[in-house]
């Protein structure tokens, strides 16, 4: 069933174009992956389905994204409400220079959605479950959150992704600055999480797309080239340019 | 005289530099060099300026003393106090100089003529010698550029001592303030209990003039009470950053967060332009408008307000402040890392929401640090309170009142005819290094605060 579906979607920046006529059905409840070579539009287009390509001022986005039949590139939209329903991880961990608790009960507190502190301790201590965290930090939740390890920051992100329980969840390289072991941890969250929330993943990796997606799209230079089960793409593609990128000719 | 020699040994300097480097392209076609050609020239015009000139320098400082000695020798018999001879030597000099106009005496005449004379055998002495050490020391740099010695580490170690040569300067000139501050502040307290400049009450030194002879101590007890000066220090400075603290932090937070790139372009040196205007200007704005002004809606109210007011200083004091604390803090505010701003929208928080939550509170010890730089700044101001917040020392927390500072004091002190070792006038150098004190105390917070800030973040 599909979550999200893109439609003509192209992207400048200022005179630059940056996507080109990209269409693409992301299904609910699985892991797409967007893979490709540096600048070739799979981040930017990853902003446009919570709208984080509203904070570049020279960005402008056309064509329709639509998700459950709500049009996501209207000016009518509510982008909090979209953005409590998509949640996103960064390339780089970035907990706030807060407590823990608070890093994790900053989503609930801004969408007003805990109505008591046992609500909150319930939520915070949920989504660290949820995010294979909890048993490394229940007994210092009132510790720093920037003062944890790579991974254990990055958990911590997904854990605040996932406090208010977002239908979607964008993932922008989360791995990449992770050693071998940390990135073994997210990925096997990643397979968790998709039972409850539809993941659209960027990733560098090759091998990491392969191992957590079910679909996987290609971008070269602003286009998507192909796009299709993850088996396909991996062992059969269509396009040549697809399989020259999956056997490491070029990219 | 002493401008041509200078003169000389830096034109020298410079064609040693040329000479040097033009004899490393000669070695260079026979063997290796041990340097870029360069190096050679450096190494060429150091050895000639540097000898010369410290030799100038020495001589040029100790010369007058050794003259004044040899002249005054004739003086020794006469019984004479250090001050008479000093009025003899300054007559003598004159005299040669052409410029005395009193009763010239055989014995003056004579002193006149020995001063010229030995006057020329110094100048003659310097040149002789100068010239001989730079003949001697281009020599010896020659010699060893001939011998092609290793020439990149005389010359770093030399540019090192010259940097070490320009921190140290500045640091013993700090030192140097601090210790004429308090060994003319120790000499005050001689004749002030600290207790009572620290604890008094009243301020009113001119109480203990008195034509010759010395003060009443009864008087002095009560005349150098520094309390109504560091409350109306502190006071003023306290309605400077209510105006300051508000205005400029928000202005830094819209700067840095909200405003568009064209607006920011041109509102930040605006901003900046207030910083730049001298402070006397400010004063006048103080005296002349806004204290009157103030008056006048105090009058209408029904209050009474005195033309020169607390509240019109700091006000005006606030308003030059606020370049500092809106730029200093859009500067901290933009170095939050984009990142943090991202994962806040990203969590579906609005950009007053992020600005409150995640970068306000990630930028706070910045901000304190520049808060407490203002403070400082606020307490170390004098025009504005000079001219728009009175010179009478009144312990009052009225700010419709005039009230005034330390910094004000000083000038009040200094200015006019003073004697020095008067008390009154000795009080301003305790005043000032009170000062130093407080200013340095919050420099030093506000700093380790910023460092602070900066180790959360790297």
């Amino acid at each position: 069933m599909s979550k999200i579906k893109a439609e003509n979607v192209n992207v400048y920046y200022g005179s630059k174009q940056a996507l080109f006529d990209v269409s693409i059905d992301i299904a609910e409840k699985e892991v797409t992956a967007l893979i490709g070579p540096s600048g070739c539009g799979k981040s930017t287009f990853l902003r446009c389905l919570n709208r984080m390509n509203d904070v570049i001022d020279i960005c402008r986005v056309e064509g329709s994204i639509k998700m459950d039949n709500l049009e996501l590139n209207s000016r009518k939209l509510d982008v909090v409400r979209l953005r409590e329903n998509v949640g996103m991880v960064f390339q780089k961990p970035n907990p706030f220079p807060k407590t823990i608790y608070e890093n994790v009960a900053y989503g609930p507190t801004i969408h007003g959605i805990a109505q008591s502190k046992e609500e909150m301790d319930q939520i915070v201590e949920t989504s660290l479950k949820k995010a294979a965290l909890w048993n490394e930090v229940k007994d210092r939740l009132d510790e720093i959150g920037t003062g944890l390890s790579g991974g254990q920051q990055q958990r911590l992100c997904i854990a605040r992704a996932i406090s208010v329980s977002p239908e979607v969840i964008l993932m922008d390289e989360p791995c990449s600055a992770l050693d071998p072991i940390a990135t073994a941890q997210i990925e096997e969250l990643i397979d968790d999480l998709k039972k409850e929330v539809t993941i659209v993943i960027v990733t560098h990796s090759m091998s990491q797309a392969a191992r957590v997606s079910q679909k996987t799209g290609f971008f070269h230079l602003g286009k998507l080239i192909e796009f299709g089960s993850t088996d396909k793409i991996f062992k059969n593609p269509d396009k040549q340019q697809t399989q020259d990128y999956i056997t490491g000719r070029f990219g | 005289m002493n401008l041509i020699l200078v003169t000389f040994i830096i034109l020298l300097a410079f064609t040693s530099y040329y000479f040097g480097r033009k004899k490393a392209l000669v070695i260079q076609s026979s063997q290796r060099l041990t340097a870029l050609p360069k190096f050679y020239g450096y190494y060429l015009a150091a050895w000639c300026a540097v000898p010369a000139l410290i030799i100038f320098v020495l001589w040029s400082v100790f010369e007058p003393s050794i003259v004044k000695t040899f002249i005054l020798q004739d003086y020794t018999d006469q019984n004479l106090t250090k001050n008479e001879l000093q009025l003899i030597y300054t007559k003598v000099k004159a005299l040669a100089a052409g410029t005395y106009t009193g009763n010239i005496t055989n014995f003056l005449d004579e002193s006149a003529n020995k001063y010229i004379q030995l006057k020329g055998i110094a100048n003659s002495a310097k040149v002789a010698i100068i010239l001989a050490i730079l003949i001697f020391s281009l020599s010896f740099a020659y010699r060893s550029v001939q011998k092609n010695d290793r020439m990149r580490e005389p010359v770093e170690i030399f540019l090192k001592w010259v940097l070490f040569v320009a921190s140290l300067g500045a640091v013993l000139v700090t030192i140097g303030i601090i210790f004429s501050l308090l060994f003319e502040a120790i000499r005050f307290f001689q004749a002030v209990k600290i207790f009572d400049f620290i604890f008094g009450t009243h301020w009113y030194p001119a109480k203990t003039f008195v034509r010759d002879g010395q003060p009443d101590p009864e008087l002095m007890k009560d005349a150098f009470g520094a309390v109504p000066l560091f409350a109306g220090t502190f006071f003023i400075a306290f309605i400077a950053m209510c105006v300051a603290i508000p205005i400029g932090l928000l202005s830094g937070i819209y700067l840095s967060e909200y405003a568009g790139r064209g607006v920011r372009k041109y509102a930040k040196p605006i901003i900046e332009i207030l910083a730049g205007i001298p402070t006397v200007v400010y004063g006048f704005f103080a005296a002349l408008t806004v204290g009157p002004f103030v008056k006048e809606i105090g009058n209408a109210m029904g209050l009474e307000v005195s033309s020169e007011s607390a509240l019109a200083a700091g006000a005006v004091m606030g308003v030059m402040i606020i370049p500092f604390i809106s730029s200093l803090s859009d500067d901290v505010i933009t170095a939050v890392p984009q990142n943090l701003r991202d994962g806040s929208y990203a969590m579906g928080a609005t950009k007053s929401e992020t600005v409150k939550k995640v970068i306000f509170p990630a930028a706070l010890p910045g901000i304190v640090g520049s808060i407490l730089l203002a403070v400082s700044r606020a307490v170390g101001e004098t025009m504005i309170v000079v001219m728009a917040s009175g010179l009478a020392a009144n312990l009052t927390m009225n700010p419709l009142e005039s009230t005034s500072t330390i910094t004000a004091q000083i000038v009040v002190i200094l200015i006019g005819d003073q004697q020095f070792g008067d008390p009154k006038t000795q009080s301003a150098f305790a005043l000032g290094i009170s000062l130093f004190i407080v200013t340095l105390f919050l420099n030093v917070i506000a700093l380790s605060v910023v460092k602070k800030y900066r180790e959360k973040y790297e």
